[in-house]
Order: structure tokens, then C-alpha cells, then sequence
């Protein structure tokens, strides 16, 4: 919202305060100010010229020849091409090195071979008016050589207020209001405004029917005489500094009124309402009104119109309808001031897409007091430029509203407690009544009479006027006071513990980079897991069209990732700690805290070691990740009932501790998804994907870290490989020689993994490296023996035999 | 040269002269011809190897000398032999000494050939601050709490005072969540907020708490604005809690995040769940003279606090006349982009590698 500096004196002396010094005095009391700006600037730079002598130009029939006297030395010679130029004339001058608007930039130069130093400027050349039949005839008597904008009074600063931080304050949409926080924050008076309607005469007032309640007061004026004639300059130029084109003296006047309390108002053609009189209406499902801005709108049942009788003529407090413009030849107009329902006209506006500086005050609540007030103010305008300008009947003004007048207890004490700030009860009451509130004693605290243009919205309990008297104060004021208490440890967040360990151990020793991933998934990820008819939570104005649904599981968001970066490096690690949620009719979703890592490699070579896949690796980086959360005993089997992102085929599941929580999965990638996710090809990987509950790891007891003695005796190492028929598991195997150790057994570690003839169809040899030890001796030849026996023994159950390697 | 060639001769002639006093035989001969032509030999011909040889030539032969001189001869020999060792000893060190200080000019070392690159991992930009602050929180008794995502439109708005006509419901551009009619009403959360009631409900006053996390708002994308971004609510509330402990705690914040006194100055601004309701300015850490970063004001919009309204309070089961708190609402994508000096706030999301491996 733009305010002007000289539209707010007019209602303040803000003599000594500069625009800078206002916007600084409201940031810190009132609202936040965006910017100030000089209106016009180049009004200072445009002088006030007295042309002396006019004549053709030699060579032009349409072009004069003028020596126009700047107040500077010798006359200036200027071409002008204006119709209405002539000797006598005070007009404008725009001397070489001058900038108008548009960025034009005023030059000595040559037209049709005679020498021109400067322009004759017409109104709309110097930005203030859409006027183009001449130059600017100013009024004779400013001092020529003067500059233009301090010699009418134009100069003038525009400062933008943040709609934003104004939304409680509906007495700040108008200047007046913004003058009165000037008011009590420079300890000024408000000028006096007569805000009385003037004498009217007896006939006949317009009709009026209030059918909605979604109105609360309506005044209808009948206006006679009054003429769309050109608006003064200083009505123009007040408009144009905040941003609104002039258009006629009746437009202008009536957003003047409403830029100046606040109060949106409408001018009807008298024609227009007719005999009927004025109907307030809830809109009938299906109506149609087209607005002034030409656009049919269809209507629902929760609009309220303005109707001449039955047809609509306005959308009320938004916009009027088509016909009811006022034109050249409107004889009577028919003024209307109202209360309307701030939600009803907010979400007519919102459904519309249809936002009016009327719609945007109205929908602030707005004080029903204000409605003859502005109906007041507009007439007294009126007849101010034409004073043929009469009332021939009296107002209507009819409706149920209530004052939002009301008197607040505050307490001396909730103030000094709520700012800590030492304010005594007379510093309180100073500024209260600064602000225009009236206060009295009621016992040992205040009653403070808020008037209704504060009431509406803003105040209605203590804690407001606190607000009131500490903005005014200044929060700067007031002394920083550190907390104090007794210190109790927080409880120790569990999860959050989890969480750091995770992340920093995937982040650390395993290497992978973080991500925090938005938490909607574009519906092309969807589809390539083939989850369209799985529920998810779903928004319905997604940002994007096919982004509406909300994960519920962390690794989704992972797969888009894979193919950009895999792109540009040849692994990509990347892991995020976040919640995926699944929708539960008619209830709050299922949260899940979850732990996503993706690990993605160029495809495996041929030769490669049995364990040189991305899913070995991944599933090595999972099972160091929880051994460091003290998690001992990990169990990998293969997963049953896979996530759509896993191999049906390649997917394994890990189970914990003594009760073999399942804790998560590590899979390679959907081999079709893969494909699908643009993985294949030019970019081939071998991915592997892992999904880890922190709400199971959360839930599952760690292993207390515990000392275990250092061993006494070496250790014997022996190699050992099982060739065994090809069904047979890896982690049969292993529990195959932990069995022959007898306990012996305080390593195994796979090695090699072969097929070929050599082994024979249908087998596969399994090598280890496997560590015997004793607590209490050294083994000896015969311990290896008896346990290369035992191991043999185990391998022709298990339809295989020891190769001795 | 280590030993002294003239006293090796020395101890030859005295050799030699024991020989003359030998029978003559071949054997005798052949050792003076041997003897005479050590002593015979130039200074640096008598290499240690020469005077073990030298040394070893009478030891040899010992027999061929009269019984009286062969200890005399004996002496002398062995102590030939004693400065040929000395000289060996020496020499070896010498050459150490040479080796080693080969090896210690690194000729032939380049400085300049890269390292293996050994491909590091990285915590995202935003946990990184985020630790950070719940660090400097905790140590000073606040606790960290969690909230969902998918938020009740209660604790979202209605328990916040934002009632359903409220036009701060427009202005923050929400998110709906698609329910069945009559069922509890969803949104994305639009700030972290909501998580002020459900703490109330929980925990007994007096309490300090944080709640970091993950908000959202339908938002145009540019480099600015996000419609997913991460804030960090904090809350506290007690007895006689008031302004003058919110200024004090938010530049405690501020001496934490910054590392130093940031001037700050608290100003209306209007949010319906405080009351009064503030925005908090920082004087700009990167300028002094006003800069891109604070668009030239020296001031940077940091937070939006203020005093819990009382009808939060009463939302979340709190006497507002018994109790009263502070809250405030930090960017912390935007502290994340100040911190770091990132542009583009479309960064922190995105997932490029390229982008978090920096951190």
C-alpha cells in the first residue's frame, strides 16, 4: 500500500519530519515500511517558463517558434508542436539535460533545421495525467524560473507500506489513519476533519432493503448536479503518488474518500437503481453479473449482490456490474456507503481471483461507524469543486450493526510484567490516549474506552492494549532480562540421538552425503514404481500439477536423484534421515522416521570379486551402521514381499539382537525401474537401495558395550573351501563351520566364491579364512585336524565335500 | 683417510726389523717382499682392506719370526689391524651419513602431484545448523521436540488463533491435504508453530523448548522462495515471562549463531498466535555500510517473534493468568543461505551431489 508524505499533512503537521524520518517512526511503532520514493523527481528538475513571443515555424505549418523565458538569462528558443501555445502562456519547461518519464531524456537539438533548447511539456509528458490536447497551461502568476514541483505544491514522497503486516489494522488502510499513529508517536494533534453530512433537502430518499446479513449497515445518498469533469491537480497528483490513474472528478473523489478513511464507496448512476430501490441479496446459485472490468461471473449462493430491485448491479464490496458506471450524461448518482461481512466479501474475492482495493479493506473488517463518515466526506468534497452540487433527500441509512466500541480492564501491572519494562500508570494512560483511546481508573487499573475504528478487529482483550502501549513505548526500550530458573537437564531425546549417530557414521567413516529431499513426489516417480493405486497422502493444490502426493517412504525420494548425479560422477552415495507418511482414513497419517541410502556404481565388470557389487557393498555399509549402534547379532535373509523399488530377486532383510527385529532392507535396484529411472544404457549402474526403520532401531535394545579380554594365545588360521551343491547358502555354510569348531571358531571370513568345472555342474565352492583360538591354550596340529574332520563331516551332510586348499 | 698412513709404516718397519732378525727362507722373503711393498704404497693406497691384509700378513706367518719377537710383532700386527677397523667403522658411517642425507633432499619429490582423492561424505548444510542451535539450546536447558509434517488444520490454525476466516490463512499459502468430508482436517504444515500447543499439552510449565523442521507453502519457486523449507520454532513458557527475556534470549541466539554481540531491534509485526507480536531485525553481520545481503539497509529481517497469545496458551490447556511465554520462529533455510553464502535457496533440496559435497 502507498502512502504519500503531503496526503498525510494534510491531516497531521509533519513540519521537521522528513518521509525518511516517518517511515523510520512507523517501522518501529506501526507497521513495516518497504520503501520511500521521491513522487515524480523530475518535477524539481522542470521549470516554470513565461513564453514571450510565438511564432511559425519557417518551415513547419504545424510547429511554433517560441522564446520562452526560463528566468534565466536571454529567452530560450523552443519548438513546440502543441496547437495551443502561444504568447503570455506560463507553461512547463524541460530544459536540456532534463529526464522525463519514459527515461526520455530532453536534448539541445535541431527540428526541421531551427535550433530548439528544450520542451513545452504537457501534463502527460511530465507523468501526471492522460490529458494529451496540449501543452500544460499552468497558472499565470508562479514565478517563472521556479521549479514546477515546489511551485504547485507537487513534491511529494510515496511511502510503501507492507500489506502484509497491516491485515489486524483495518484503520491503517486510509491516510487518515496512518496520520493518526503519526499523531501519537509525535506527540501531535490530528487536524480536525468535518466528517458531518451537509443539509439535505426533504424529497424522496432511495429505497433500500437489507435481505442478507452479511450487511450490517447501508447508506444510499442521492446526489444531484454533480459532473464527471476533470479532477483538480491536487486531487490528481495525491492519486497518482500512490499509484491510482486519474479519471474523473466523481472516480477520483470516490477513491479519494476511500484512500483517505479507509471506506470504500460507490457512485451509481441514479438511472441505474431506478424506482425500485437498492436490494441487499445473497446471490441465487447460477447468476451471472459482469463486472466493470468486463467478466462474466458466475455467482454462488454465499455472494451478496447489490441489486436495482431483482437485477444485480454490483458484487457487493468488490466490484460493481457493467452498467453501472456513471457517463457523461449521469444527471443523479446514487452514493453507497456499507458494512459489509468481512469473511462473505473475502471468500467471494478469493473464489473470484477478483481482489479490489474495496475487496481488500472490506475484507478487514471495517468499522461500521466509518459509513456516514465517508458518505459525509465525499459530498463535502464534491460540492468543494462544484458547488451547484446538492442533496435533494435525505440518506438512507439503514441496517443492525453494533459499535465495536468497548471499554478493556488493563492492569498497570500486566503491562510492566508482559513488556519488563518499568512503566508507571500515567506513562500507560499518556499513551493511550495518544492513540485516541479514553482512560479511566477502575479500582488500581485502568478502563480503557476503545473507539470503534480500533474496536473492529484489533482489540478486544488486555493483552491488545499491552501491544498498544508498548509499540508506542518502543520495544527498544525496554531491557534485556536473561532467563532465569532452575536448570533441569531436558529429558534425553532418544531419537534425536539415534539420528546424529546415524548420520554421522553414514556421513563419516561410510561416506555418503546427505540429503533432505522435498517431501512430495512427482507423480513420473509414481508411475515408475507402480504405485498409483497405493493410498498416499495426497494435497490438493499441488505447486505442480502431478506433485500432489506425499511420500511415504524416504527412499522415493532418493530414485530421481540417481540418474542427473550418476550423470556427472561415477558413484553416488547419498543417504537422508526424514518421515514418509501413510494415510489413515479419517484420522492423522501414520508418521515414519526412516534412514533412505542409495549407492550406485557403473555396472559390475566380469571379473569383478563376488563381493564387488553395490548391494554387497550397501549391505556392509548397513551392517557397520548398526554394529556401531551396538547392535551384535545382524541376521541377512532373503526379503520376502519387497518395497516397489526392489529387486523381487536380490533383496535381503535385516534382522537384529536377540529378537530379530527386522530393521530394515537393502536391495539391488528393480532391474524395470532401473531402466525407467534412466540407469541402463549409457549411464549403466548397479544399484542397491536401503531402507532402515529409526523407529525399529529405536525400539530394539542395544548390546551394553562391554570389555571382553584380550586373547592370551595366538590365534591359528586356516583356509577352508566348501564345495557344496549350488542351493545351498552362503550362511549355511557358515553355521556349517561354526558347528565344527566347537567353539573354537573367532573368525570366518568368505573369500572367494567360484564356479567352473573344476568345482563340477551344479556346485559352487565357498572358500573362508577361518580363525581358531582357545581362551586358555595354544591349539595345536591335532586341533586343526580334528576340526578340518569335522568340517568334512559337515560338507558331504550338506551333499558337498572339503577341498583342501 | 682416516688413519694415519705414517704410523702404519711405522709399525711395518718395526715388523720388518723383527724379520731381519729371522733365519732367511722363502717364506721369510716372500713376507718382507709382501711387507716392503705395503710400506712401499702411497698414502691412499692404504685402504682399510690394504692394512687388513697388512695386518694379516705377519699374523699369518707368525712362525718364520724368533720366538722372543713374535710378540712384539704380534702387537704390532693386531694393532695394524685395530686402525684398519677404526677406518672401516668410519667409513660405513660416512657412507650412512651420505646415504641418509641422499634420502633427506628429496630430489625428485614434486609437492605438487595431487593426492588420492579420497572421496569424503558430508552432513546437508541445514543439519549442520541445525545441530548447531540445538546444541546452544540444550546447553542452556531448552528441549528439542518433534512434529509432524501432515498437520491437523486444528493445531495448524485454530489452536494458534488463526480462525477458519482469518485472512493470515490466505497469506500463508497452504497446502491441503485431501480428506473426506466430515473427517479431521489436513495440511502441510505452514510453519512449525502448531508444535507450540501439542508442546503445551505435553510437558508442564515452566518449559523451554525448540522445534526444528520441515515446513511448506505454495510458493512460486525462484531463488528466493521455496514451497518446502525448514524453520525452528522456540518456546518458552513460565512465570512473568515477558519482552524483556525474549530480547535477551534471541541475542543470545544470535552471540551463538554469529559468534559475537549482533545488535538487534524488535518491531510490530502482526502474527494472531502472539500478542504483542514482533519483528526482529539484526544488524547486518556482513556490512556495516549496508550490502546486498541487507539490501542495503544494515538491517536484516531475521525472525518473527513475539508473546504467546493468551488464547494459544488456553489452546494448549495453560492458565494465561498464571503463566506467560515468548515464541519466535527462525528461517533456518535462510540461515543455512546467510551462513553459507548460497544464492539459491532451489540449492538446498535439489540433491546435487555437487552442491552438498561442499559442505
Amino acid at each position: 500500500m502507498k502512502i504519500s508524505y503531503r496526503w498525510l499533512a494534510r491531516h497531521v503537521d509533519l513540519s521537521g519530519a522528513s518521509a525518511v524520518d516517518i517511515a523510520r517512526e512507523l517501522t518501529l511503532s506501526t507497521a513495516e515500511v518497504e520503501g520511500v520514493e521521491s513522487f515524480l523527481p523530475h518535477l524539481s528538475d522542470v521549470t516554470v517558463g513565461h513564453v514571450v513571443h510565438r511564432e511559425k515555424h519557417p518551415d513547419a505549418d504545424k510547429l511554433s517558434l517560441c522564446r520562452v523565458d526560463v528566468g534565466q538569462g536571454e529567452p530560450l528558443q523552443i519548438v513546440c508542436g502543441a496547437p495551443n501555445v502561444r504568447a503570455g502562456l506560463t507553461v512547463a519547461v524541460a530544459t536540456s539535460g532534463t529526464t522525463l518519464p519514459g527515461d526520455f531524456k530532453i536534448k539541445k537539438s535541431k527540428i526541421r533545421g531551427v535550433e530548439s533548447n528544450g520542451m513545452i511539456c504537457s501534463e502527460r509528458e511530465l507523468g501526471l495525467g492522460v490529458e494529451h490536447d496540449g501543452i500544460w497551461e499552468l497558472p499565470a502568476g508562479l514565478a517563472v524560473g521556479a521549479r514546477l514541483g515546489a511551485a504547485l505544491g507537487l513534491e511529494d514522497w510515496v511511502i510503501e507500506i507492507d500489506n502484509k503486516s497491516v491485515t489486524h489494522r483495518p484503520d491503517l488502510w486510509g491516510h487518515r489513519g496512518i496520520a493518526a499513529e503519526l499523531a501519537a508517536i509525535l506527540r501531535r494533534p490530528l487536524k480536525p476533519l468535518d466528517l458531518t453530512l451537509p443539509a439535505t433537502g426533504g424529497g424522496a430518499p432511495v429505497g433500500v432493503r437489507i435481505e442478507s446479513d452479511a450487511c450490517s449497515r447501508y447508506l444510499a445518498l442521492r446526489v444531484e448536479g454533480a459532473r464527471a469533469t476533470r479532477s483538480p491537480l491536487w486531487l490528481k497528483s495525491l492519486l497518482l503518488a500512490v499509484g491510482q490513474r486519474p479519471i474523473d472528478l466523481l472516480v477520483d473523489l470516490s477513491n479519494f474518500v476511500m484512500l483517505d478513511l479507509g471506506q470504500p464507496n460507490h457512485l451509481f448512476d441514479a438511472r441505474q437503481i431506478g424506482s425500485q430501490g437498492i436490494v441487499v441479496r445473497k446471490a441465487r446459485a447460477g447468476e451471472v453479473l459482469k463486472t466493470l472490468d468486463d467478466v462474466e461471473r458466475k455467482l454462488e449462493a454465499s455472494d451478496l449482490l447489490i441489486c436495482n430491485g431483482e437485477e444485480p448491479v454490483a458484487l457487493a464490496g468488490i466490484m460493481g456490474g457493467e452498467g453501472s458506471k456513471v457517463t457523461d450524461d449521469t444527471a443523479q448518482l446514487v452514493l453507497e456507503v456499507a458494512a459489509f461481512h468481512a469473511p462473505t466479501v473475502r471468500r467471494t474475492s478469493a473464489r473470484l481471483g477478483l481482489r479490489t482495493d474495496a475487496s481488500a479493506r472490506f475484507e478487514k473488517t471495517l468499522d461500521p461507524e466509518l459509513v456516514p463518515r465517508a458518505a459525509a466526506h465525499l459530498v463535502r468534497l464534491l460540492q468543494v469543486e462544484q458547488p451547484e452540487v446538492k442533496l435533494a433527500a435525505p440518506a438512507t441509512d439503514v441496517g443492525q450493526w453494533t459499535s465495536a466500541a468497548k471499554t478493556i480492564r488493563l492492569r498497570g501491572e500486566r503491562v510492566r510484567m508482559l513488556l519488563g519494562a518499568d512503566l508507571d500508570d500515567a506513562a500507560i494512560t499518556d499513551i493511550l490516549v495518544r492513540l485516541g483511546f479514553g482512560v479511566a481508573k477502575d479500582g488500581d487499573a485502568l478502563a480503557v474506552r476503545v473507539p470503534s475504528i480500533r474496536g473492529t478487529k484489533d482489540i478486544s482483550i488486555e493483552q491488545d492494549l499491552v501491544e498498544e502501549v508498548g509499540r508506542i513505548y518502543r520495544y527498544g526500550n525496554i531491557p534485556e532480562i536473561p532467563l532465569a530458573g532452575i536448570l533441569v537437564p531436558p529429558p534425553r531425546d532418544e531419537r534425536r540421538r539415534l539420528v546424529r549417530r546415524i548420520e554421522d557414521r553414514l556421513a563419516g567413516s561410510a561416506r555418503f552425503h546427505q540429503q533432505i529431499s522435498y517431501s512430495f513426489v512427482p507423480d513420473t516417480t509414481i508411475l515408475k514404481l507402480g504405485l498409483q493405486s497405493t493410498p498416499h497422502v495426497e494435497v490438493l493444490n499441488p505447486i505442480t500439477e502431478g506433485a500432489s502426493r506425499v511420500r511415504r517412504s524416504v527412499v522415493v525420494s532418493l530414485l530421481p536423484l540417481l540418474e542427473p548425479n550418476r550423470r556427472r560422477a561415477a558413484e553416488v552415495r547419498l543417504f537422508e534421515v526424514g518421515k514418509g507418511y501413510e494415510p489413515v482414513g479419517g484420522a492423522e497419517p501414520t508418521e515414519r522416521h526412516e534412514v533412505a541410502l542409495v549407492l550406485a556404481r557403473p555396472a559390475r565388470k566380469a571379473n569383478a570379486r563376488f563381493d564387488d557389487t553395490s548391494l554387497a557393498l550397501l549391505q556392509g555399509v548397513v551392517e557397520d551402521l548398526v554394529r556401531s549402534l551396538g547392535f551384535e547379532a545382524c541376521a541377512w535373509s532373503r526379503c520376502e514381499g519387497t518395497a516397489s523399488w526392489a529387486h523381487p530377486g536380490r533383496a535381503t532383510a535385516l534382522r537384529i539382537g536377540s529378537q530379530e527385529t527386522l530393521v530394515g532392507e537393502v536391495a539391488a535396484i528393480e532391474p524395470g525401474l532401473a531402466r525407467a529411472l534412466g540407469l541402463s544404457g549409457e549411464i549403466e549402474s548397479d544399484v542397491a537401495l536401503a531402507r532402515l526403520s529409526v523407529d525399529a532401531l529405536l525400539g530394539a535394545t542395544p548390546r551394553a558395550r562391554r570389555y571382553s579380554p584380550l586373547p592370551q594365545f595366538p590365534a591359528t588360521r586356516v583356509d577352508v573351501a566348501l564345495a557344496l551343491p549350488s542351493e545351498r547358502s552362503a550362511g549355511e555354510a557358515k553355521a556349517a563351520l561354526e558347528r565344527s569348531g566347537k567353539g573354537l571358531v573367532s573368525g570366518l571370513e568368505l573369500f572367494d566364491v567360484f564356479t567352473g568345472e573344476r568345482i563340477g555342474a551344479g556346485r559352487r565352492s565357498l572358500a573362508w579364512h577361518v580363525t581358531l583360538s582357545a581362551p586358555d591354550r595354544t591349539l595345536n596340529e591335532a586341533d586343526v585336524k580334528k576340526f578340518l574332520e569335522r568340517v568334512e563331516r559337515e560338507a558331504v551332510q550338506l551333499g558337498g565335500e572339503l577341498r583342501r586348499e | 683417510m682416516t688413519h694415519d698412513a705414517a704410523s702404519v709404516r711405522a709399525l711395518l718397519g718395526e715388523i720388518l726389523a723383527a724379520l731381519a732378525s729371522a733365519p732367511e727362507s722363502d717364506e721369510t722373503r716372500s713376507l718382507r717382499e709382501r711387507l716392503e711393498r705395503f710400506v712401499a704404497h702411497s698414502d691412499d693406497a692404504l685402504t682399510p682392506a690394504v692394512l687388513l691384509e697388512a695386518s694379516a700378513a705377519p699374523l699369518g706367518a707368525m712362525r718364520v719370526f724368533p720366538k722372543e719377537a713374535r710378540g712384539l710383532v704380534g702387537s704390532k700386527a693386531n694393532a695394524i689391524k685395530q686402525v684398519a677397523e677404526a677406518a672401516l667403522a668410519a667409513e660405513k658411517e660416512a657412507a650412512l651419513a651420505q646415504a641418509l642425507a641422499a634420502e633427506r633432499s628429496g630430489a625428485g619429490f614434486d609437492a605438487t602431484l595431487p593426492p588420492p582423492h579420497l572421496a569424503c561424505g558430508s552432513l546437508h548444510p541445514i543439519t549442520q545448523v541445525t545441530r548447531e542451535l540445538e546444541d546452544l539450546f540444550t546447553s542452556m536447558g531448552w528441549t528439542i521436540l518433534d512434529g509432524p509434517e501432515v498437520e491437523t488444520e486444528h493445531f495448524n490454525f485454530d489452536a494458534l488463533n488463526i480462525s477458519p476466516d482469518h485472512p493470515a490463512r490466505d497469506t500463508m499459502d497452504t497446502f491441503w491435504v485431501r480428506t473426506a468430508p466430515g473427517d479431521t482436517r489436513l495440511v502441510m504444515r505452514t510453519h512449525t508453530s502448531p508444535v507450540q500447543v501439542r508442546a503445551m499439552r505435553r510437558l508442564q510449565p515452566p518449559f523451554r523448548a525448540i522445534v526444528p523442521g520441515k515446513v511448506f507453502r505454495n510458493e512460486a519457486l525462484d531463488a528466493s522462495h521455496e514451497h518446502t523449507f525448514h524453520q525452528m520454532e522456540g518456546l518458552v513458557v513460565g512465570k512473568h515471562v515477558s519482552v524483556g527475556h525474549l530480547i535477551a534470549a534471541m541475542k543470545t541466539l544470535l552471540r551463538g549463531i554469529f559468534g559475537r554481540e549482533i545488535e538487534i531491534r524488535l518491531r510490530p509485526g502482526y502474527f494472531p498466535f502472539v500478542e504483542p507480536g514482533f519483528e526482529l531485525d539484526a544488524r547486518c553481520p556482513f556490512c556495516t555500510e549496508g550490502c546486498s545481503v541487507c539490501k542495503r539497509s544494515t538491517w536484516i529481517e531475521l525472525l518473527p517473534c513475539g508473546m504467546v497469545h493468551p488464547n494459544v496458551l488456553k489452546a494448549g490447556g495453560i492458565d494465561p493468568e498464571q503463566w506467560t511465554g515468548f515464541a519466535f520462529g527462525l528461517g533456518l533455510s535462510r540461515l543455512v543461505m546467510l551462513r553459507f553464502g548460497i544464492d539459491d535457496v532451489r540449492h538446498l533440496l535439489a540433491g546435487d551431489v555437487r552442491f552438498l559435497e561442499q559442505f
